[in-house]
């Protein structure tokens, strides 16, 4: 991977000091181009133009929690195949494994994350999703505009 | 009954009546025979005497008279055999009077002791019947004691079924206030995991930022993994919380008990070595399999080899030793067990300390230095696999941790 084609992931926590921290570490290293989400009631207008290949989603969040809001993400035609991690306070380590813990057919990574883990379970992901067919320029969010996001975050 | 007595009393009175008449009649012929010159009069007194006492006063004073009577005849007709004409009405009448005394002093006699018999009677009576009460109220006091006796041990019984019952009740007294614990632990847990995961995870990810990059300078970087290590101190510390709350499920596999103990000992080797622990292993060859979650087996085996190693930090011995044992008859019975002892040669329990060593939060450590939760989940982890664990304080110093499994082996 390059930085002319970095993986957009879209990073959703209601704490601020997260998102931005998991924003700087993932594009430093090159590979991704990182939007942030605090506002869980935002993600799918968010989502649907930013057109990310992965989300990395908090569960608990007041207001909205983060099963229903990949509820609502599977309910859209847009971004029903983009994968989800979640992320989570309150599964501890040892109930993970050490490592992601798959419920269903939810992945889970415990906080704090290991930076190194994180980077392995979002490549087994992304390695793992199927190409989407590309999608209309009507629907919003187009190939330019992420450019453009993905240009001025990551320049 | 008492109409027969006094025709009977009659009957022999009425002899007696005619045994002393004829007894004065005999008396009389002695008296004419013998001459008027030699006296038997006193004679006269035996039937006077003895119809007075056997018959009563009044057939006394008859017989007296009719004694006075009979001598005055024999007296007469014996003065004419010997041509002595003289007719001592006088001496008769005097004579009578005397026999008439002592035949009344007679009656008296036998009145006043037919009195006093009849008292003694009356109060031998009297006797009897305040016996046969006093029989009759140790009867029914025995028929009491019986009723009290019967009584005293259906209160024996209530008491055994009380005391049973109190048992029961202070289990399920117990069970109640762990489960309760249990919960409000959880709840905290995961309150507290999130509110403080979530800062962790900021600190965490700006060090993992940091190390990332060239450090200015060697203590930089130093600081920065400090920092990191830090973190995960402090959310592994929480993840205990989360295990100790709310336990995985088991996934359990026939496993070699001697195989997980050299396996956790592998794990600790290096701390061992550190603080100059010698290892002895006493293992049973050929232990029976056990079924458990391997993971959580030597996550206790582990716990409990670092217990015993801290409990020596001038070194010493750890003795790791397993054997076959049998479940305990009231609990089942008979299951094949086997049992697993680790001994350390270190400082031991203090005596008040030992009933809490299995309390979630019960630590002797010094502040920062334990949960507390070390035990508890050890506990918790063999309780799970239906085993058991017990911590003595050994004869000779240290601790002995008594460990118990069930096998895999029907009984």
């Amino acid at each position: 991977m390059t930085m002319n084609n970095p993986k957009r992931i879209l990073v959703v926590d209601d704490e601020p000091s997260v998102t931005r921290n998991l924003k700087l570490n993932l594009e430093a290293r090159g590979e991704y181009c990182v939007r942030t989400e605090s506002d869980p009631t935002h993600v799918l207008t968010v989502a649907r133009t930013f057109r990310p290949d992965l989300i990395l989603l908090d569960v608990i969040m007041p207001e909205l929690e983060g099963g229903e809001v990949a509820a609502r993400l599977a309910d859209d035609p847009l971004l029903r195949d983009v994968p989800i991690v979640f992320l989570t306070a309150i599964v501890s380590n040892a109930e993970t494994g050490g490592h992601e813990m798959i419920r269903g057919e939810q992945t889970f990574v415990a906080k704090p994350v290991d930076l190194g883990e994180l980077e392995r379970t979002i490549e087994d992901h992304l390695r793992a999703r199927t190409v989407p067919a590309p999608l209309p320029m009507s629907l919003g969010g187009g190939p330019g505009q992420q450019d453009h996001y993905c240009a001025r975050t990551s320049a | 009954m008492s109409s027969v007595f006094h025709r009977q009393e009659s009957l022999s009175r009425s002899w007696i009546k005619a045994g002393t008449s004829g007894l004065v009649f005999l008396v009389g012929l002695i008296d004419y025979y013998t001459g008027f010159n030699v006296s038997v009069t006193l004679f006269y007194l035996v039937p006077v005497s003895l119809g007075a006492w056997f018959a009563g006063r009044r057939t006394g004073i008859g017989l007296a008279a009719a004694s006075a009577l009979v001598w005055l005849v024999a007296d007469i007709l014996s003065r004419q055999v010997a041509q002595h004409p003289f007719v001592p009405v006088w001496n008769s009448v005097t004579l009578g009077m005397g026999f008439v005394l002592v035949a009344y002093l007679f009656g008296a006699l036998r009145d006043e002791n037919l009195g006093l018999e009849r008292m003694v009677e009356q109060r031998t009576r009297s006797l009897q019947a305040e016996i046969a009460s006093q029989i009759r109220s140790q009867q029914q006091l025995a028929e009491t004691n019986q009723e009290l006796n019967l009584a005293r041990q259906r209160l024996q019984r209530s008491l055994a079924d009380l005391g049973t019952a109190h048992v029961d009740l202070q289990r399920t007294q117990s069970q109640l206030i762990e489960a309760a614990k249990m919960e409000s632990v959880g709840r905290l847990a995961a309150g507290v995991a999130h509110e403080v995961k979530n800062p962790l995870m900021t600190l965490s990810l700006g060090a993992d930022y940091f190390l990332g990059r060239p450090a200015g300078n060697p203590e930089e970087a130093l600081l920065v993994r400090d920092m990191k290590e830090a973190v995960q101190r402090a959310s592994s510390i929480i993840n205990l919380l989360l295990d100790y709350s709310r336990p995985r499920p088991l996934e359990q596999a026939p496993e070699d008990l001697n195989h997980l103990i050299d396996n956790s000992l592998a794990l600790v080797r290096h701390q061992l070595q550190k603080a100059k622990v010698k290892v002895v292993r006493e293992l049973e060859a050929e232990l029976p399999p056990v079924s458990v979650d391997r993971t959580r087996i030597e996550h206790v085996f582990v716990n409990l080899f670092q217990n015993a190693c801290q409990a020596m930090p001038q070194g010493g011995t750890l003795t790791l030793r397993t054997s076959h044992a049998a479940r305990p008859e009231k609990d089942g019975g008979g299951t094949p067990r086997v049992r697993v002892e680790i001994e350390d040669t270190g400082r031991g329990i203090a005596a008040q300390d030992l009933p809490h060593v299995f309390d979630p939060f019960f630590t002797t450590r010094e502040p920062g230095q334990g949960t507390g939760l070390g035990l508890a989940i050890v506990r918790r982890i063999m309780e799970t696999h239906g085993g058991s664990i017990s911590l003595a304080n050994r004869a000779e110093g240290g601790v002995r941790a008594t460990l118990e499994l069930n096998t895999m082996t029907q009984p």
